[in-house]
């Protein structure tokens, strides 16, 4: 019966404009919010370098072979690099001092031997369980992150040779060993165990503690200069990062360099349409908050007499205030509807166009939701309020 | 509960010269359960009597107490609580709601308190012989039935006082009669008092006081 009165003779021309802009505006909020976190999360989990992660060496000209410029980086260049604002993070590439001999020791795979290269990478930048990732003086394995070119070469030598090709799974199970040596010949023997797999990294990746024990104890010069470093870049901020290596003569794989683009492109753009969303819901929710006034203007009243027959003006404050919740509710469950349709589609073009992104629900457009709608929800209570109240 | 006007002067009424037994300016007390009429010409404050003693206006000097509580003292709580059971009013203007029927209308007042059943409102609608009148719009009524639907309105809350402002302007004697006997039924029953303002005449009702303006 309140309701009949207080809502039925109204014309609704404006609170169904209304609802159609909260609704575009709901409805793109989410989408982009959804999709921006996507963006953002993309590459994670499925490389050891952490997302906004490239190693970087200075560009190798004809006059770093004759010695006429360096190749490696002081620690003021890297000092200076780590002050640049698009950059939130630097570490050096430590490599071996050190004889290291990499070999086969499992009947499974093909028995081979070679001089091996290795690298530290500092654990921050790496994606791995840290707990697999130890090493301690004493310790008899050594884990270990292949290249994955070398588990390709390795069967290119196998299926060349006639020996079954190795798969990752095998690789993690099977035997390998290291052997440590100096220039006086003094050795030390290791296992070895995979823990991962990378595509960013040429070479084989070891502890710190384990390159720090070989350096200290099988060391063939008295320094070794720092040739490549790892650098974290801002999301969305990679076309920044890109500049600087160009201005200062450094070069990376361009691999690394594609996703950052793309992210920094796409991130972006669902950006700018993170903001007209967040201006259209704006703007939608004041016209219904305005729609609002305007029908308790109409129903003064109406509003006034409730009070002078006895009924709370709290009553009252929450009928209007149930009524645009709803209202706005309704907008919301709609918008929640049409996301989950452009999801699905948009999630198969992604898919088709091979940009497999994790097809789950983000719990920050979710979040953003309920933020909108908490906000709604206290501004029509303000002004519902604020209304009942003047007729008092 | 006891009704006291202290000294009460209605801004609009100040410039007005008032006799020395006028309610205005002066302290008078309407005790629980009597039947008051307040009769006074147009234009000496009878309905702003009425919006005065209900709280609806508060442009006025002096005090005004609900037993020993100064009702300026009164929020939103406590005014409710006045409007839902200790004092109901009959409007001047009747206050109805136009577009709703006159059904709902006494449903949406009696549905606070559920005093009465909808089947004794509208035997209380047949004996003011506005029984068929129970689903047509309050906007549609003629201001005789109006004040009927009012009247039967008012009485559908407990109430210690009843406040009319000319409830019977647009009725005819028989109809006022029967409007009175009713009230008379309803506030004896619950040993509440009222006032009834008048242009001059008594209804051929016994009163047990009589207000001047």
């Amino acid at each position: 019966m309140l309701t009949k009165l207080l809502f039925k003779n109204q014309d609704r021309k404006q609170l169904i404009i209304a609802m159609i802009g909260s609704f575009l505006g709901i409805t793109f909020l989410i989408t982009s919010i959804h999709y921006l976190i996507k963006v953002n999360e993309f590459g994670e989990g499925t490389e050891i370098l952490g997302p906004n992660t490239i190693i970087v060496q200075k560009k190798v000209t004809t006059s770093t072979t004759f010695g006429m410029s360096k190749s490696d980086f002081s620690q003021k260049e890297i000092d200076n690099l780590l002050a640049m604002t698009f950059i939130t993070d630097i570490k050096p590439i430590l490599t071996n001092n050190f004889n290291l001999w990499f070999e086969t020791s499992d009947k499974r795979i093909p028995e081979f031997k070679t001089n091996l290269f290795i690298q530290t990478i500092d654990e921050s930048f790496l994606k791995i369980d840290s707990k697999k990732w130890q090493w301690e003086k004493g310790d008899k394995s050594v884990p270990i992150i292949l290249p994955r070119d070398f588990i390709v070469m390795l069967n290119t030598f196998a299926a060349s040779s006639g020996f079954a090709q190795v798969s990752d799974e095998l690789a993690m199970k099977a035997g390998f060993k290291f052997m440590i040596s100096d220039e006086d010949n003094n050795k030390e023997w290791f296992d070895v165990h995979i823990v991962g797999f990378t595509s960013e990294v040429s070479a084989v990746l070891v502890p710190a503690s384990f390159m720090e024990y070989g350096n200290m104890n099988f060391r063939l010069e008295d320094e070794k200069k720092i040739t490549q470093i790892m650098i974290s870049g801002k999301e969305s901020e990679f076309g920044l990062v890109e500049q600087m290596l160009t201005e200062n003569g450094l070069e990376t794989r361009e691999s690394q360099m594609i996703v950052g683009r793309l992210k920094s492109m796409v991130g972006t753009l669902f950006f700018v349409v993170l903001c007209i969303s967040i201006i259209a819901v704006f703007l939608s929710g004041l016209v219904l908050i305005q729609y609002m006034q305007l029908l308790m203007s109409k129903n003064a009243y109406e509003v006034r007499t409730l009070l002078r027959i006895g009924y709370h003006p709290d009553n009252v404050i929450r009928r209007f205030f149930i009524y645009f919740v709803k209202v706005f509710g309704i907008v919301m469950g709609m918008g929640m509807v049409t996301f989950l349709i452009f999801k699905h589609f948009l999630d198969k073009m992604f898919k088709e166009g091979g940009l497999h992104i994790d097809t789950g629900i983000t719990y920050w457009s979710m979040g953003a939701l309920l933020l909108a709608l908490a906000l709604f929800t206290l501004s029509s209570f303000l002004t519902a309020k604020k209304g009942i109240y003047k007729e008092y | 509960m006891n009704i006291t006007l202290d000294h009460i002067m209605p801004s609009p009424l100040a410039s007005i010269k008032h006799g020395p037994d006028s309610i205005w300016g002066n302290k008078v007390e309407l005790i629980a359960g009597r039947r008051i009429l307040l009769n006074a010409s147009s234009g000496k404050g009878k309905s702003t009597f009425a919006t005065t003693i209900f709280g609806l206006r508060q442009d006025y000097q002096g005090e005004l107490f609900y037993d020993s509580i100064n009702i300026k003292d009164f929020g939103p709580n406590e005014w409710t609580q006045v409007r839902q059971s200790k004092i109901s009013v009959i409007f001047q203007d009747l206050q109805l709601f136009p577009k709703l029927t006159v059904q709902e209308n006494l449903i949406l007042k009696n549905s606070i308190t559920d005093t009465f059943t909808e089947v004794e409102m509208l035997q209380m609608m047949e004996r003011l012989e506005i029984e068929d009148k129970w689903q047509q719009e309050c906007g549609l009524l003629s201001m005789g039935q109006k004040q009927r639907v009012a009247i039967i309105r008012s009485l559908a809350q407990p109430y210690e006082w009843l406040i009319m402002d000319e409830p019977f302007s647009h009725l005819d004697i028989d109809n006022t009669d029967r409007c009175l006997k009713m009230i008379h039924e309803r506030t004896t029953e619950q040993k509440s008092g009222f006032v009834l303002t008048s242009l001059g005449s008594s209804h051929g009702y016994e009163f047990d006081q009589e207000l001047k303006l």
